[in-house]
């Protein structure tokens, strides 16, 4: 038979341990971690971070940004401006806002709900003249909680 | 009189009672006044009757088509079928918060009824926070975002429910992650009672692990269910977009998450307790943020809930936690002492360490990309976006080094682990992982991201595999069958295999996630009958379109044949709906036929008169393994949450202090005793010596049979260092994973144990187990474990 442990009476009663700081592997490990964290947030927001405009700000744009880099341009779609080509898969609207309005045309799936009068949200490249080639289009959707129809 | 009125008067009573029961509450505990905390308790109960009322009140309305109730205009109309109409009680935004208000009060009520296992101390601050959130809610509802006012005119019909929403997803999704969202308030307010007592005891961190098990189990579900819906209903080929209204569901996931790690390290070590209260508070901030966040329309959303007046209540309610929550943080530092201190980053705790970093390292860049527009047009006055790219390339990195955490974790003891045992556990999963770096690019997979999180996976599901396969060989030594063995692994150790099952779960969804990110396939064509589209080796062959109408609804659908290797699979019919008033906002039918692994996703872009359609095909490969990876994930949350006979049992040491009785395998030691090994009475043999061999198994197996095995047991933490606390973990579940694997020895006295460079616990005991060794019969094995007295 095992005799069980007899841990002597003074060692039962040790003070509580001052308080040390963490061991180094443990700053390390963690410094690592963080610095990737770190690292990982800031090199993918300034290969990412996409500029956000109205169709106004970008028609009054003046920085080099919005003709040289990938934009993202929210407006409303105007009324009897959708042209789909069924072929190219292409289609072609007028954003429009605070009195400004952009042509736009877009290759790829239009979204169930995307027709005039919606907000919509392009992303792509504005040269400064002619339509703007937009890559993505995101329709925002009505609302999951309110009607848009209002009666 | 209406329905509605009844319901109006029943949310003003329920403020009113909410605030009896918080200002009761906290006289009671201030006073330790049990015939005011009783009142409290109860004035809590019928806070839950008056919004089960409110509630009963509304869903009347509508199903009574009160088209006089603005609420019940706007979100039905005649031709909605039953079952809508009843998911319309919560589908806007009035009767959501009803139904979170609703919600809270039922977790209070179950709170209330299963308070007899919670420390008396903490009830009533535990009460009264819940309430306090409560009296938010009500004062929203009564109000800015009443749903019970009328309209002056009583309309013949209403609007109706959105379309996107008439889907049997959207009868589940958001319930469940409101509910989500809301069962946060449950630990947060634990903490709160625990912060104001300093009470952090044993009890109290049962009781906060297993209310945020039950919370993440929840909001799990609710992610699942969103994914499920987008994927099924929204027609683009994913199922997460990283859009800021699913970023602010995964937030408090991740630090829920988060903290279901961290706190066994307070369970076991006493150590982390600023941390874990900085957790579960967080989660419950960001949960409010969440619900801000969706309301207030400060973030452009795909999602974008149309902006309303209770935008400003949530930042308000949500600045007012984060002030209190820091208040008494800073009140109760004092007492957070850690009871003992790190030793090896190589140990178990170590790896939750790092796994509580890399978890809110996601959480930071999810948050600080969902934030990204605020904070760029804050410094630099222009708003800027970040896409799924972003989140992608932050988020994959770190998810891999998790899940290469997830599988070296559990093969690590607490405290510090020795390399030889190191390695010696690592040489399976490290050889599946190697045979999957090997196999894959021989099979043609040659990109680069996919092998290393394949390959990791594989690692770490190898790992998984290999910990059950212990389990059962060791209990299938002890005369169990291996299907019987794997049953009861997972029945005698709920926490620690119900972990190990959303472990797995999570890589599986790991590789599905890959799987469908890298090796998605897109084509559209616009076909006429008789046309093919090739696509990965399926044929679609189009016939044509058809077109059919029930009531409200009128429906076109695409017929298409799916061909693979020169036989027909089946037919599929991709569509559009058109529901009634939603005329310009049809819905697709998605058509998504599972072969093996393999979706083929058709959907209808557009379409010409009866023989012409704009078809778009995606070929998702592994996405049936992010529904399976979920499932499992949620069977494992709810593993680890399902209550059992011995933790009820275990659980009356916390509010009745018998501890003569012995709890589990070990009896509580009391100052100066010698502790000797007890076999708990609703234990069997094969149990205790099941436990203790695995412990044995958990080590490595290196003692050699000579030497005797040291197990170590910890109390478990608490604030109360005066009461003893029965030895083994309280719950039960894990009686020796609550112990702690020291080292063999010959001889375990202190002093070798020093030598050894093993520091003497202060609390807890060393009892020598002889390993058992197959040559010893069963009997002889368990006779070593009883002692002299009891034989």
């Amino acid at each position: 038979m095992q005799p069980a442990l007899t841990i002597p009476k003074e060692e039962q009663s040790q003070p509580p341990l001052r308080r040390k700081r963490l061991p180094l592997s443990f700053i390390i490990a963690g410094l690592a971690i963080l610095g990737a964290v770190g690292y990982l947030v800031y090199a993918n927001t300034q290969a990412n971070a996409v500029y956000y405009l109205t169709v106004s700000e970008l028609k009054n744009c003046t920085s080099a940004f919005c003709t040289t880099q990938s934009v993202r341009v929210a407006g409303i779609v105007q009324a009897g401006s959708i042209v789909r080509d069924d072929q190219k898969q292409t289609v072609s609207f007028v954003m429009t806002d605070s009195g400004k309005s952009l042509p736009v045309v877009y290759s790829g799936i239009v979204p169930d709900i995307f027709q005039p009068g919606i907000t919509v949200v392009v992303e792509g490249h504005y040269t400064g003249h002619g339509p703007f080639q937009a890559q993505t289009l995101l329709t925002k959707c009505p609302s999951k909680f309110q009607s848009t129809v209002k009666s | 009189m209406y329905f509605s009125d009844l319901g109006t008067i029943a949310l003003i009573l329920a403020l009113g009672f909410a605030i009896y029961t918080v200002v009761v509450g906290i006289l009671g505990a201030t006073r330790a006044s049990a015939p005011l905390v009783t009142s409290a308790r109860r004035s809590a109960l019928v806070v839950t009757f008056f919004l089960l009322t409110a509630s009963a009140s509304l869903i009347i309305s509508f199903l009574i088509h009160d088209f006089g109730v603005s609420y019940v205009q706007q979100e039905s109309n005649l031709a909605m079928p039953w079952y809508f109409i009843l998911s319309a009680f919560y589908g806007g935004q009035e009767g959501s918060l009803l139904y979170w208000a609703l919600m809270l009060s039922i977790f209070s009520a179950i709170f209330v009824f299963t308070s007899r296992r919670v420390h008396t101390a903490l009830v009533p601050y535990v009460v009264a926070t819940l309430m306090a959130i409560e009296i938010f809610f009500l004062i929203v509802l009564i109000t800015a975002s009443n749903p019970f006012v009328r309209l002056p005119v009583t309309p013949a019909d209403g609007i109706g429910l959105n379309p996107l929403l008439m889907d049997p997803g959207m009868l589940v999704h958001p319930p469940m992650l409101l509910m989500g969202y809301m069962s946060f308030s449950v630990p947060f307010a634990f903490a709160v009672a625990a912060m104001i007592t300093g009470k952090l005891d044993s009890g109290w961190l049962r009781s906060i692990r297993r209310w945020t098990l039950a919370a993440w189990s929840i909001q799990t579900t609710g992610l699942l269910l969103g994914a499920w819906w987008a994927y099924h209903v929204l027609g683009w080929g994913g199922y997460w977009g990283w859009d800021p209204v699913e970023n602010a569901a995964l937030l408090p996931w991740l630090t829920a998450t988060a903290f279901l790690h961290s706190t066994m390290v307070q369970e076991r070590r006493g150590m982390l307790k600023v941390w874990n209260l900085g957790l579960v508070i967080a989660s419950f901030a960001l949960s409010i943020f969440g619900t801000f966040e969706v309301r207030s329309g400060i973030i452009s959303s795909v999602h974008s809930f149309a902006y309303s007046a209770v935008g400003p209540y949530f930042l308000a309610f949500l600045a007012i936690i984060i002030v209190f929550s820091i208040g008494l943080f800073l009140f109760s530092l004092p007492r957070l002492h850690p009871e003992q201190e790190f030793d090896s980053v190589i140990s178990r705790e170590g790896v939750f360490l790092l796994n509580n970093l890399l978890l809110l390292g996601v959480a930071f860049a999810t948050f600080w990309g969902t934030i990204f527009p605020l904070i760029s047009a804050t410094l630099r006055r222009q708003t800027m976006t970040v896409g799924p790219p972003f989140y992608d390339h932050v988020n994959g990195p770190l998810f891999i080094i998790l899940i290469l955490a997830m599988g070296v974790g559990p093969l690590l003891a607490w405290r510090r682990t020795s390399s030889r045992v190191l390695w010696r556990n690592l040489a399976v999963p490290a050889i599946a992982a190697a045979a999957c770096a090997i196999v894959l690019p021989l099979a043609g997979i040659s990109d680069i991201w996919a092998n290393i999180g394949f390959a990791v996976c594989s690692f770490t599901a190898g790992a998984i595999v290999y910990e059950f396969w212990r389990g059962m060989r060791v209990r299938h030594s002890h005369g169990e069958p291996y299907f019987l063995a794997f049953n009861m692994l997972i029945a005698r150790y709920r926490r620690r295999y119900g972990g190990y099952l959303v472990h797995l779960g999570l890589v599986l969804l790991a590789i599905g996630v890959i799987g469908s990110n890298l090796f998605q396939i897109e084509r559209d064509a616009v076909l006429t009958p008789g046309q093919q589209l090739n696509i990965a080796g399926y044929q679609l062959i189009y016939l044509g379109n058809i077109g059919y109408q029930t009531p409200g609804v009128n429906t076109v659908t695409a017929q298409l044949q799916i061909w693979r290797d020169g036989s027909l699979q089946r037919y599929i019919y991709p569509g559009r709906q058109f529901y009634l008033h939603f005329d310009n906002q049809p819905t697709s039918m998605i058509s998504v036929t599972t072969f093996g692994l393999t979706d083929v996703y058709v959907f209808l872009d557009n379409w010409q008169g009866a023989s012409s359609a704009t078809i778009r095909v995606f070929i998702n490969p592994l996405v049936p393994l992010v529904w399976l990876g979920g499932l499992l994930m949620l069977i494992g949350g709810i593993t680890c949450w399902w209550p059992d006979r011995r933790s009820r049992a275990g659980s009356r040491f916390i509010t009745d202090p018998d501890l003569s009785r012995p709890s589990a395998i070990y009896r509580p030691v009391a100052e100066g005793n010698i502790p000797t090994p007890s076999i708990a009475p609703n234990k069997t043999d094969a149990d205790t010596v099941g436990a203790l061999s695995e412990a044995a198994t958990q080590s490595g197996d290196t003692c050699p049979p000579d030497r005797v095995l040291c197990v170590k047991s910890f109390a478990p933490t608490g604030g109360a260092a005066n009461v003893p606390t029965p030895l083994a973990d309280p719950d039960g579940t894990d009686s020796v994973g609550a112990s702690e694997i020291l080292r063999c020895a010959q001889d375990d006295s202190a002093e070798q144990r020093r030598s050894l460079g093993i520091p003497v616990p202060q609390t807890g005991c060393c009892v020598s187990i002889p390993r058992p060794s197959p040559q010893r019969s069963e009997a002889e094995r368990v006779s070593i474990l009883r002692p002299a007295g009891e034989e």
